[in-house]
């Protein structure tokens, strides 16, 4: 077992889940790095994603009722740091970020939670499919007005952003196509639209909470009559649509697109796309080939994502997002396994640090790499980090320290620096930033565990180091 | 799905509504039946954010949704709460409060005025690990569920340690993250054994005598039941939490009937849609019963969350010396009453 091996499969686990700690990186190392995409592209294989999900519904009796946009936050973060099928949550922040759907219009955040189950059970099937189930949602319904598209009178924001934000991309279709698109949504609607329009509209949660959707197909409000669309003509409805949408090469393009995005590297934000090429023309054809050759199964394309060097050698090509700053640090620090009063702190910071989960800013998403970062954030998210360290006795802390005071009980300060970097990792800091970490730790010479009893005194030592690399800029990247 | 197998008892009315203060509740998590016809609603009230902490808090009204008044608030300090558990009144009428939170005993005379408290976090004697049942026995002595450390506590009044049973495991006797607890007419004990889907009976002193129910949807079987009481002819009363229902059983455990809610306007709810007339005119000419297609790992959950008159968290059941029966909700912000049918035992 390789350095460099270790150093790929973490980048596989920061990137197909949110990071993992060095005793589950060794277990992943004994089985290959093949085996281990196939377990994460396996969701279903593996045991449920959470050990008793009735200990969050117990003791956070908000998240029973799901009522609070915050007690739904903090309920996903809590599956995200403890679940065992990390890419089945990760595939599902991904859609969400795809599909992106807002409490602040819906007032109705377990609606949305119900979508991101949803990306749950079909993230990682047929685009196909999840593209039906989508057209389904009854958030997605409520968020893009199709309960309003009538027969005779339709409304287009649902059927231009599917084939804008959802699937093919700007400059790929006409505004005629938007109509015919529409037509066939006609008719896919919400079970008694008008009393939780009513709802919505004043927030209503009385008498006693908030009632859940349900999806309904009104045939009698569905424009049946022929159409015209991207040059196919029948009396389409949604799902010969959505057929019709998945055959198209910009379709996959933009599903390519997004995938490298989220999962590889850093690119040019949506709206760019139209006109500014991605980074790595190769690898987007890569990812278009498969998704088409496998008829639009994204697990197929995902497969082909992690196993192609462009894919490994992205490592640290992103900007954490602020989700997987919280998780990846909640989750290299321990903690959080338990439901306790805390947790809402998750939710919270998540959102100082830009990303308010089940709200994005619009339905375009959330722009990512480099705009998660400005001097406000950044201090959000090194403050936040700092503080999951803080704690000697919490269990992530405790096994680094354990790892360094394996190597020897009188360490010098660069062996130090570089263990925990290593464990916290692998991370690789510029030589500047690894001499600062070194020059402070050396302030009270070498870390000795044993001598005067100073076993605690390394221990915060260590704790305090550990604080500053995640401090780093390095520490920022994926 | 069918509300009642044996016509033990009838829907009478809900008491109820979501309510951030004053007149109505916010996760309730139990009540408790004082002196004079006063309910006292413990509210859990989640998110743990700053803003909420006025939502925590004890609302005393009647049954019949007089609304009284209302003590304590979210917060560490003395007579503050933050995860209150159960709720339990002594034979003086003064007011007991569980705080899984803040691992301790708080005590409130009958108008709220904080008397005093006793626990700290950890397994020693007169530590508690999430405590959350409670109820006074014959004795007037508090039994204190605790938990996290998988046990029973006695205490008196005053907090000072008598007694405790239990380890965790799933043998006889033994808890896993024990809730609810109850004292019959004889004094035994009743526990609800949230996380081994039984409920186990102890005599007095803690010996184990019985269990009943096994994990499962059927009759007699319960998915992490967190409330139990027992009423005076020693029939058993579950919140059978994770199936969404209410159980009854014999006083030998056998079954008797299930509930599965059917709650309808509460006065304080009448009152809000006289204010919101377009909003009741949509509800009226909607369906609030409709048929669902749900996943059956989370049907019943869900369709709580879609069908306003079904139980959603039934969390903590009562009696009362008149017959009726106390169900209350942590999702839904209520609780619904039934009273013993006419000629029922």
């Amino acid at each position: 077992m390789s350095q460099s091996d270790m150093a790929l499969m973490a980048h596989l686990l920061r990137r197909a889940g949110f990071g993992a700690r060095r005793d589950e990186l060794e277990r992943y190392l004994a089985q290959g790095y093949e085996a281990t995409v196939e377990e994460l592209l396996h969701p279903e294989q593996a045991p449920a994603a959470l050990d008793d999900e009735d200990l969050i519904r117990r003791y956070h009796v908000d998240e029973n009722s799901l009522m609070l946009i915050d007690s739904c936050q903090t309920y996903w973060l809590y599956r995200m740091i403890n679940t065992r099928r990390p890419l089945e949550e990760k595939m599902a922040l991904f859609w969400h970020g795809v599909f992106a759907t807002g409490y602040t219009k819906l007032n109705h955040p377990k609606q949305i939670l119900g979508q991101i189950a949803m990306f749950r059970r079909y993230g990682l099937g047929s685009f196909h499919t999840l593209l039906v189930e989508v057209s389904k949602d009854p958030a997605m319904i409520f968020w893009l007005d199709n309960k309003d598209s009538h027969k005779e009178a339709i409304n287009e924001n649902y059927g231009r952003e599917l084939l804008e934000l959802f699937s093919m991309g700007v400059g790929n279709y006409t505004e005629n196509d938007v109509r015919q698109c529409s037509r066939a949504f006609t008719g896919w609607t919400i079970r008694d639209a008008s009393l939780h329009t009513a709802r919505v509209a004043r927030d209503s949660v009385w008498p006693y909470g908030r009632l859940d959707w349900q999806f309904e197909y009104r045939d009698d409000d569905h424009d049946a009559a022929e159409k015209a669309f991207l040059g196919h003509a029948g009396p389409f409805n949604g799902v010969e649509i959505i057929d019709i949408i998945c055959r198209q090469p910009a379709t996959a393009r933009f599903i390519a697109r997004h995938l490298y995005n989220f999962f590889v590297a850093d690119e040019p934000q949506v709206p760019a796309w139209q006109t500014v090429p991605p980074h790595d023309p190769e690898a987007i054809q890569t990812l278009m080939d498969a998704f088409i050759a496998h008829e639009y199964d994204i697990r197929a394309v995902m497969r082909v994502l992690f196993n192609a060097d462009f894919f490994k050698n992205a490592q640290f090509a992103k900007v954490k997002s602020p989700a997987e700053m919280v998780v990846g640090t909640a989750r290299l620090a321990g903690g959080h396994h338990f439901p306790d009063v805390d947790d809402i702190t998750l939710a919270l910071e998540t959102g100082y640090m830009g990303q308010q989960l089940l709200d994005p800013p619009s339905v375009e998403g959330w722009h990512t790499g480099s705009e998660w970062i400005n001097s406000a954030t950044l201090m959000s998210r090194v403050n936040f980090a700092s503080r999951q360290l803080a704690d000697v006795n919490k269990p992530g802390v405790r096994a680094i320290i354990q790892r360094v005071r394996a190597q020897g009980t009188r360490l010098a300060p660069g062996s130090v620096v570089d263990i925990c970097l290593d464990v916290m990792g692998p991370l690789t800091v510029e030589a500047r930033t690894r001499q600062q970490l070194v020059d402070h730790l050396a302030a009270a010479g070498d870390v000795d565990f044993e001598t005067n009893g100073d076993s605690v005194s390394a221990a915060e030592r260590i704790r305090e180091l550990l604080q500053l690399v995640v401090a780093t800029r390095e520490y920022q990247l994926a | 799905m069918a509300t009642l197998t044996h016509d033990l008892y009838r829907y009478s009315h809900t008491i109820g509504f979501y309510a951030q203060n004053g007149r109505g509740f916010n996760n309730p998590v139990d009540v408790a039946l004082g002196r004079d016809g006063v309910l006292y609603v413990l509210n859990r009230a989640g998110s743990d954010v700053e803003l909420r902490m006025l939502y925590k808090r004890v609302t005393m009204c009647t049954l019949d949704e007089d609304y009284l008044g209302e003590f304590s608030s979210g917060g560490t300090e003395d007579g503050q709460l933050m995860w209150p558990a159960t709720i339990t009144i002594d034979a003086e009428g003064n007011v007991y409060i569980s705080d899984e939170a803040l691992h301790r005993i708080s005590i409130f005379d009958a108008q709220g005025r904080f008397l005093g408290k006793w626990g700290v976090r950890g397994s020693g004697v007169g530590m508690f690990d999430r405590p959350a049942g409670l109820v006074f026995d014959q004795d007037q002595h508090l039994l204190v569920v605790d938990g996290l450390n998988n046990r029973i506590q006695r205490y008196t009044k005053d907090g000072r340690f008598l007694g405790e049973w239990g380890k965790g495991g799933h043998g006889p006797g033994e808890l896993n993250l024990p809730w609810g607890i109850a004292v019959d007419r004889a004094g035994a004990v009743y526990v609800a054994d949230w996380r081994n889907d039984r409920i186990q009976k102890f005599d007095a002193q803690g010996g184990f005598l019985a269990s009943y129910g096994i994990s499962g949807r059927g009759d007699g079987e319960f998915s992490r039941p967190s409330g139990v009481v027992v009423d005076g002819e020693g029939n058993i009363y579950v919140a059978d939490w994770g199936n969404e229902r209410v159980q009854v059983l014999s006083p030998d455990g056998g079954f008797l009937a299930t509930y599965r809610g059917e709650s309808g306007l509460s006065k304080w709810g009448e009152s809000y849609f006289i204010a919101n007339q377009d909003e009741l005119e949509e509800r009226r000419k909607a369906n609030l019963e409709p048929e669902l297609s749900l996943s059956p790992l989370d049907e019943l959950r869900e369709e709580s969350a879609s069908i306003e008159k079904f139980f959603w968290g039934p969390i903590s059941v009562k009696v009362d010396d008149q017959g009726r029966l106390y169900v209350v909700e942590s999702c839904r912000h209520r609780i619904q009453v039934y009273r013993k049918a006419p000629g029922s035992a």
